[in-house]
């Protein structure tokens, strides 16, 4: 199992490698420096920015300088925070993000059981129907038309609960509705569509022969063995909910690493472009490798391959 | 229930997760020692640094850290603050000030006259580049200095006596003096943190105050936290945190507010009318002008003809109608309320004869006008204002001007280095005095962006601040008015600020006045309300 | 049941690429026609979705805006096709070592989330019409190939293309002439779903800033103008997005309902 796990980290690590020079590289083809906009630099001052930052290096030496930043964990000073190091951005900005992406997750994962579970049970009837068109519509909804709907409703007409940042429990509900629903319908859908195929299946036929009530056979049985669908998106589902939620954080002002990273662009932040990434890239890689974990815990057969 | 097993297992794992990493909730408000004053600032402070800061919004913030040889009362006069008492001797070019013994910064050093003598000199040293250095030219060799006609600091007027007497000499006399000393740029600093920490002697961790308030926290583009300085002279503020919220729309901040988020907000002009006649809302007119500059270095507005053309095809009175702030339309540049305002300085609206200099200047019709850009900051106000005057000077003189917005950080930069053809900016007064207003737009001064200068108006302005007779004094800046905004047309004045605000009824303590000085130290949260 | 929404979808689409191709000719005001006396109105029988801050109306702007986002999307959809189908074919059909070195690659960058190297992308290649089409593009092409690389390593097992061998026909006649057209219907299928994946892809962009920018107008800008107005006038905000909903949503049924028809193995998205 520990090697099981040692395995897929140990090929993880050149993937990650290979994107931080892909996304070293492809910034470096960015026509004009990070220092463009400020264009009538004194050259004391330009010479001493280009220094500063190894700008004056050949694009080799700056990318051996930065990946052996990377092997030590520190990933630069950010161009446009003077005095602040990308690690310390992040720091402060990551865990904003995960709060809000697990949050979303369980909004998920609990919307998405329910109107699952319910239509399945329903299989044929209008609550089904319903919950197909809601679903449907979920898939289809993108995420700030949806952040932007709760936010008149439930802030400006309402005024229950706050349109904007982040400061306790109250300031979450609405992000992680918006991040999370969207998911939740992709889930309903999976849970459905698992419980369906399910329904065919020999045990559960073989336990309504031996005259268990219909709503035993239904909950304990099938939804066992479609948990395992739900947990494999589970970790890449989770991960995209924590890599995904720049447009929440810009609609509701949230100090999330998503915003830092659209304000980065805007800013051509290039330390902290590629910190955001490689982040993100590592929680992607992390997200798969815990899956395949806990997929093989579920079925060992897995872990002996 | 058996089947809750495999999902109870789950939901717990997560709900643990979730419960470990949750921040500790924070209410939002609570009164006396727990008091949190939440408020909006429209755009992250570009710097934290006195000698530094030139906008509004960093000096809001600095001057609630920071605190002068004076302050202002609730009537815009100077009372002491750091100095308890100053004299000035007969030919009204040396001051004395006599600074408190009891004034410590917060981390237990004694505020000192040395830490001012420092503090004015680093604005003046040309290697801070302060953009307003020329805020103390008043002082001897201050200019030269500054404009390192000579190199040494021992010769420019300002010396510390002893620990807690300053003596100020000046080169003419200058009445209002005592309100210059309570401007941010001259607080005290500290030579030895400063060397220390160089660029990052305002973080959070280092910065070290002599105010009401200490900056406790600054999560950038999200909030700064001001906490109350336990070693402030003038004792424990009343409320012990104030948090400012880095909000940039304008209509998000008012639903935070709404929705109880925020204890103060400012207006959008869409707002205005439907509060009005609220119980929270607060109007003040302001000392405050809104203007277009140009750049005057380059064509085509280095020619005065087009520039006086553009002012007079504008009909300002447009503008309060779609900002309804209470704004005043504004042809000339001193704000009513203060002296020497003249209203009937300015050019009026002539659309015709704006069109006859444009056609004198080369441009019938707006033919061949070149394709300039009206640069603003980003904001509700400027917005409105921008595609107003467009409209406008497409009307009337057959022109499209494209409209180009940004950060504010940003766009004091590009103003500086890459000065747009036409550029937003407001002036708020730093002190109630015309020459405040007027010689921010002396040959070469460091807030005059338009790269105009006019050695008339220079002496002008130079000989009203030192003239005594008020009669002589307001003739001459009606004088410097005109060249300013009628022959030379330097800028186009488009009308004098109101500010509007929310403010909850159960904030106290908050005092508005004409110069926007926010200061939250008297500032409380009750029970009851107003 | 299954037949009305897909009817219903049609309906719309087709309706919608009427209006966005006649629409603003048809309408008496121009996608960027100003009119400061009107400024802010709510939808009247004038202005039928009402004006914006500048007085520009609506109605016009949100048909203009269909047909930037459209074209756009289908666009860059079509060429994403036509690019995967020559990759994946050359991928499916090519050697073992060429299937590797092709799709290995593929793999590792393509981990990242689909909007984050849009974004990365646009860095680089600048905001603009070219730059986001070139990056919707980019990215969508990798799923097509994909596609195209399995279809063909599933048909390459086939008689018929080792009897076209046989008779003498080369590699890339097998590919267009027996293997292309076998795959059609899954081909058209995943341009049904990439379609509305471009769309809402640049209208979320475009909204955050970090796509087209003004005066050119899209959903995504028009999205982003209603948005600070929100608060007093949320029709501004309400029909550019409800536009963008319904026209990915009409894509989206239509794309099931294709694929329905293409693959009647069925699987977990039949719905009776």
């Amino acid at each position: 199992m520990i090697l099981f796990l040692a395995r897929r980290v140990l090929i993880s690590l050149p993937v990650l490698l290979v994107i931080a020079t892909i996304t070293f590289f492809l910034l470096f083809l960015v026509p004009g420096g990070p220092f463009d906009r400020e264009k009538k630099l004194p050259p004391e001052i330009e010479a001493n920015i280009n220094a500063k930052y190894h700008l004056d290096l050949p694009v080799w030496k700056q990318y051996l300088f930065y990946m052996s930043g990377l092997a030590s964990g520190d990933l630069g000073p950010s161009y446009k925070y003077p005095g602040r190091s990308v690690n310390e951005i992040l720091h402060d900005t990551f865990p904003v993000s995960m709060k809000l992406g697990l949050a979303s997750f369980f909004v998920a994962i609990s919307a998405g059981l329910a109107f699952g579970i319910l239509a399945a049970s329903f299989h044929g009837r209008w609550v089904d129907r319903a919950a197909m068109l809601l679903s449907s519509g979920g898939l289809s909804l993108p995420g700030f038309v949806l952040g932007s709907g709760l936010i008149f409703l439930f802030s400006i007409k309402l005024r229950l609960l706050p349109p904007a940042l982040w400061e306790g429990w109250r300031y979450m509900v609405l992000p992680s509705l918006t991040l999370g629903l969207g998911a939740a319908a992709y889930i309903a859908r999976l849970v459905r569509s698992s419980l369906l195929d399910i329904s065919f299946h020999e045990f559960v036929r073989t336990a309504r022969a031996k005259g268990l009530p219909e709503s035993r056979v239904l909950l304990k049985h099938m939804l066992r063995n479609s948990i395992s669908p739900v947990l494999t998106v589970s970790g890449p589902l989770l991960a995209g909910l924590v890599t995904g939620s720049f447009v929440v954080e810009y609609l509701f002002s949230i100090p999330g690493m998503g915003r830092y990273f659209i304000t980065a662009v805007t800013n051509r932040d290039y330390p902290l472009i590629m910190g955001v990434t490689l982040v993100y890239a590592v929680v992607i890689v992390a997200a798969n490798i815990i899956v395949d974990g806990l997929y093989a815990v579920v079925d060992p057969r897995v872990a002996r391959r | 229930m058996f089947y809750f097993r495999e999902n109870m297992l789950k939901t717990a794992l997560i709900s643990v997760l979730l419960f470990i990493l949750l921040a500790p909730v924070h209410s939002g408000a609570a009164s006396g020692e727990d008091c949190r004053f939440r408020f909006s600032l429209g755009t992250e402070p570009p710097t934290l640094d006195p000698s530094l800061a030139t906008d509004g919004t960093s000096i809001l913030v600095i001057e609630n850290l920071m605190e002068g040889l004076t302050q202002f009362d609730q009537n815009l006069l100077p009372v002491p603050a750091v100095a308890k008492k100053w004299e000035v001797s007969k030919d009204g070019k040396t001051w004395l000030f006599y600074l408190r013994e009891d004034v410590h910064w917060s981390d237990g050093k004694k505020v000192t006259a040395d830490d001012f003598e420092y503090s004015w000199k680093r604005l003046l040293n040309p290697e801070t580049a302060s953009e307003y250095a020329y805020f103390l030219y008043d002082l001897e060799n201050a200019e030269a200095y500054n404009q390192k006609k000579i190199s040494g600091q021992e010769s420019v007027g300002v010396k510390a006596l002893s620990p807690f007497l300053l003596r100020v000499r000046l080169v003419k006399p200058v009445v209002y003096f005592p309100s210059l000393t309570a401007f941010s740029g001259t607080v005290p600093l500290r030579r030895d943190l400063i060397e220390k920490y160089g660029d990052h002697w305002t973080d959070p961790e280092k910065m070290v105050v002599n105010g009401p308030y200490r900056l406790k926290e600054w999560r950038h583009e999200y909030k700064l936290t001001l906490e109350k300085n336990r070693a402030y002279y003038g004792g424990e503020v009343l409320c012990g945190t104030v948090e400012a919220f880095i909000i940039n729309e304008r209509s998000t901040a008012l639903t935070l507010y709404e929705t109880g988020s925020l204890d103060m907000v400012f207006l959008t002009p869409e707002a205005i009318p439907s509060y009005r006649n609220d119980r929270e809302y607060v109007n003040q007119p302001l000392l405050r002008g809104y203007y277009y500059g140009f750049n005057t270095r380059v064509p085509p507005f280095n020619d005065s003809r087009v520039r006086r053309a553009f002012s007079m095809a504008i009909d300002r009175s447009e503008l309060p109608r779609i900002l309804s702030g209470g704004e005043v339309p504004a042809k000339s540049w001193i704000p009513p309320g203060m002296f020497a305002h003249d209203p009937s300085i300015g050019l009026d609206f002539n659309p015709m004869e704006a069109a006859r200099q444009l056609a004198e200047a080369g441009y019938p019709g707006g033919k061949r006008f070149p394709s300039v850009r009206l640069a603003f900051n980003t904001d509700a106000v400027n917005g409105l204002v921008a595609e107003n005057i467009q409209a406008q000077i497409k009307r009337n003189l057959n022109i499209t001007l494209s409209l180009d917005n940004m950060e504010w950080k940003v766009y004091l930069k590009k103003l500086q280095l890459d000065t747009p053809a036409v550029f937003r900016l407001s002036w708020g007064a730093d002190y109630p005095d015309p020459d405040n207003f007027m010689n921010l737009f002396i040959t070469g001064g460091g807030n005059n962006h338009t790269g105009w200068g006019n050695p008339r108006y220079d002496r002008l302005i130079s000989e009203a601040a030192a003239d005594p007779d008020p009669a002589s004094r307001r003739s001459k800046y009606g004088e410097a008015q005109k060249i300013l905004t009628e022959t030379d047309a330097a800028i186009i004045p488009l009308f004098f600020s109101a500010q509007n605000l929310l403010v909850r009824r159960n904030v106290h303590g908050f005092i508005p006045n004409a110069m926007e000085l926010f200061s939250f130290k008297t500032v409380w949260k009750g029970d009851q309300e107003r | 049941m299954k037949h009305r929404s897909l009817y219903l979808s049609g309906i719309f689409l087709l309706a919608l690429l009427f209006a966005t191709a006649a629409g603003p000719s048809v309408s008496p005001y121009t996608f960027d026609q100003q009119d400061p006396s009107a400024l802010l109105q709510p939808p009247s029988a004038a202005h039928w979705m009402g004006t914006d801050r500048l007085g520009r109306d609506l109605f016009t702007r949100v048909l203009a805006g269909g047909r930037l986002s459209i074209s756009i999307g289908l666009f860059s959809a079509v060429t994403a096709l036509v690019i995967g189908v020559l990759y994946g074919g050359a991928a499916g059909y090519g050697s073992d070592r060429t299937d590797q070195i092709l799709m290995r690659g593929l793999d590792i960058v393509f981990a990242l989330p689909d909007i984050l190297l849009i974004i990365l992308m646009m860095v680089v290649l600048g905001r603009g019409l070219l730059g986001i089409f070139l990056a919707l593009t980019l990215v969508s092409w990798v799923t097509v190939a994909r596609l195209v690389r399995g279809e063909v390593l599933r048909l390459k097992e086939y008689d018929f293309v080792a009897a076209a061998g046989a008779l003498g026909a080369g590699d890339s006649a097998v590919f267009f002439r027996h293997i292309l057209p076998n795959i059609v219907g899954p081909l058209i299928v995943t341009l049904s779903y990439r379609i509305p994946a471009a769309i809402l892809a640049e209208s979320t962009l475009s909204f955050i800033g970090l796509g087209l920018a003004p005066p050119a107008a899209s959903w995504g800008i028009l999205a982003n103008e209603g948005w600070s107005g929100m608060r007093f006038y949320p029709y501004l905000i309400f029909f550019p997005s409800l536009f963008i909903f319904l026209t990915i949503l009409s894509l989206n049924t239509l794309g099931d309902r294709l694929r329905d028809m293409f693959d009647p193995r069925g699987g977990p998205e039949c719905w009776d």
